[in-house]
């Protein structure tokens, strides 16, 4: 493997889409 | 390309399902409310699955995957805005709405909330919103009518004719029938499907690739720069696609899913599923356009947007290609049919109900929907006929005009008790307006995509007139508090 993705783009690829999903995962859980 | 028989096997075996669903629903609806709000009793999965497809139109399996395949990773901009909003919506509005369309004397669509929330006796809360809706969601409907009688005809050689009109028949049909619940059972059902598809395509397009360390060298090969996520890109232009989230307050046909929810309490269980569903689709969508620049290195495509359709029938043995087509189709019907019904409930309940008949029966008022169900449709094939139609061209500003002229409306009247009537007319207006003007004008700063200065302007001004009006009479202040009090459970 020569290319790979630049830190920033897996950075914005990753963690504002994630870290919704684990916010939700996170109210869910403490709304137990 | 043509269909294969094992394609079309799956393909009627599909629209057949979505009637069958359709009667089933037609055996649980008695009256208006089931019609047009599924009588509130929507599970957690359902209305998150159901928010989610009817958000979600052809875009997400032809437009995204198309962008990617087209521009690369700078396309994928709007996917994280869009992730972002709706989690706000989730978050500071589903909820909320849920509990105060209750409390405002059971209001069962947005222009009925409107009115209830500030007792307009004007009635011109209700009929403006009103009238935005039908509008635009007509155009929009017709424009999704076209999208999918395009694909057909592009991809299969079908008659754009026949295509539109066997679509048209059966999304009529299982709307007509069971109103409310059959939209959002088919929802549920086409976002599964929507889900499978771009889980699976992805990972069959990297496999076939030969995996994601060649699939990056083979995209790097095509154009390095296609690896970047911020090639060409300004702040200003990701502000811009970003920007698309603020989108999802105002948006009639997600939110009322939200008020449909049985229990407010369920609403952290839809956020999650709702969430999860989005952004694994999302990514679904953009690496399945990613790795198809790979796989198309050597002989591109002629139209970018087939590159998910493509992929679907060159990779797939033809069983599962006919499922995988019902999932772009499913994309396309869930967000016309929400729109549909979105639509008759306005002029059902916000007109008929309303303006024309506050004595009629609920029988009757069942039967009117159903007929402005089949009537709107009508509207929208007709104007679907002609695929270059220039009036298509109105649904542009649709997402944009909803958001802005809706979204700051909703926002406020959940969490501040100073607003005011005026306020809120005065802010749909001049939302509404900023988009369509900003739209006009090109250069600097008009470039920016019109729904945030729209936002902001519409925010503003609510803002500024409520705090020029005189506050609210005491009955919309202490059903404010009687709302904030439900919401807490105290």
């Amino acid at each position: 493997m020569e290319h790979s993705l630049s830190f920033a783009t897996w950075f914005w690829l990753l963690v504002p889409m994630c870290g919704v999903v684990l916010l939700s995962l996170l109210t869910w859980l403490l709304g137990k | 390309m043509t269909m294969s028989t094992p394609t079309l096997v799956t393909f009627v075996v599909y629209l057949i399902g979505m009637l069958i669903i359709g009667f089933a629903a037609y055996r649980l609806t008695d009256n208006l409310s089931d019609y047009v709000l599924g009588g509130r009793r929507l599970g957690p999965g359902v209305a998150a699955l159901s928010a989610g497809a009817s958000d979600m139109s052809g875009w997400l399996l032809l437009g995204l995957p198309g962008a990617m395949y087209a521009a690369g990773m700078n396309q994928a901009w709007i996917a994280v805005g869009l992730s972002i909003g709706a989690y706000l919506n989730w978050q500071f509005v589903a909820r909320r709405l849920r509990v105060y369309t209750e409390v405002a004397r059971d209001a069962i669509t947005v222009p009925d909330y409107l009115e209830n929330r500030f007792y307009d006796k004007s009635k011109a809360l209700r009929v403006i919103s009103a009238i935005v809706i039908l509008v635009f969601f007509t155009f929009y409907t017709s424009s999704g009518m076209v999208a999918g009688a395009t694909l057909f005809e592009k991809s299969f050689g079908m008659d754009y004719g026949v295509a539109l009109w066997v679509g048209a028949i059966v999304i009529i049909s299982y709307t007509f029938l069971g109103g409310f619940l059959a939209v959002c059972w088919t929802d549920f059902v086409q976002g599964l499907l929507m889900f499978a598809a771009l889980l699976i395509v992805p990972m069959a397009v990297i496999g076939a690739d030969g995996g994601w360390g060649a699939t990056l060298d083979s995209v790097a090969a095509v154009d390095p720069a296609r690896l970047d996520m911020f090639h060409d890109m300004t702040l200003f232009g990701i502000v811009s696609l970003m920007a698309w989230g603020l989108g999802y307050f105002g948006q009639p046909h997600i939110v009322v899913r939200f008020m449909a929810l049985r229990r407010s309490s369920d609403m952290p269980t839809a956020r999650l599923i709702g969430m999860t569903w989005m952004v694994l689709a999302l990514y679904g969508a953009i690496f399945t356009g990613f790795a198809g620049i790979a796989y198309f290195a050597e002989q591109p495509l002629e139209n970018a947007e087939t590159v998910f359709i493509t992929l679907s029938q060159v990779l797939f043995n033809p069983w599962v290609a006919g499922v995988l087509l019902a999932a772009i189709l499913s994309a396309i019907m869930s967000t016309i049919d929400s729109q549909l019904l979105v639509s008759s409930s306005a002029l059902t309940e916000d007109f008929y109900k309303s303006l024309l008949r506050p004595e009629a029966s609920q029988r009757e008022l069942v039967w009117i929907g159903r007929g402005t169900v089949v009537l709107i449709a009508l509207i929208a094939v007709f104007m679907a006929r002609d695929p270059d139609t220039t009036v298509l061209g109105l649904v542009a500003y649709a997402w944009g005009g909803f958001g802005a002229a809706f979204g700051p409306v909703i926002i406020l009247s959940l969490t501040w008790r100073r607003m005011t009537r005026n306020g809120a007319l005065a802010g749909m207006i001049v939302g509404a307006l900023t988009v369509i003007v900003w739209k006009q004008i090109e250069g600097g700063i008009f470039d920016m995509y019109e729904i945030l200065p729209g936002f902001i302007l519409c925010a503003a001004t609510i803002v500024a007139v409520s705090l020029l009006d005189r506050p609210p009479e005491q009955a919309i202040q202490s059903e404010f508090d009687t709302f904030e009090k439900t919401l807490h459970g105290r």
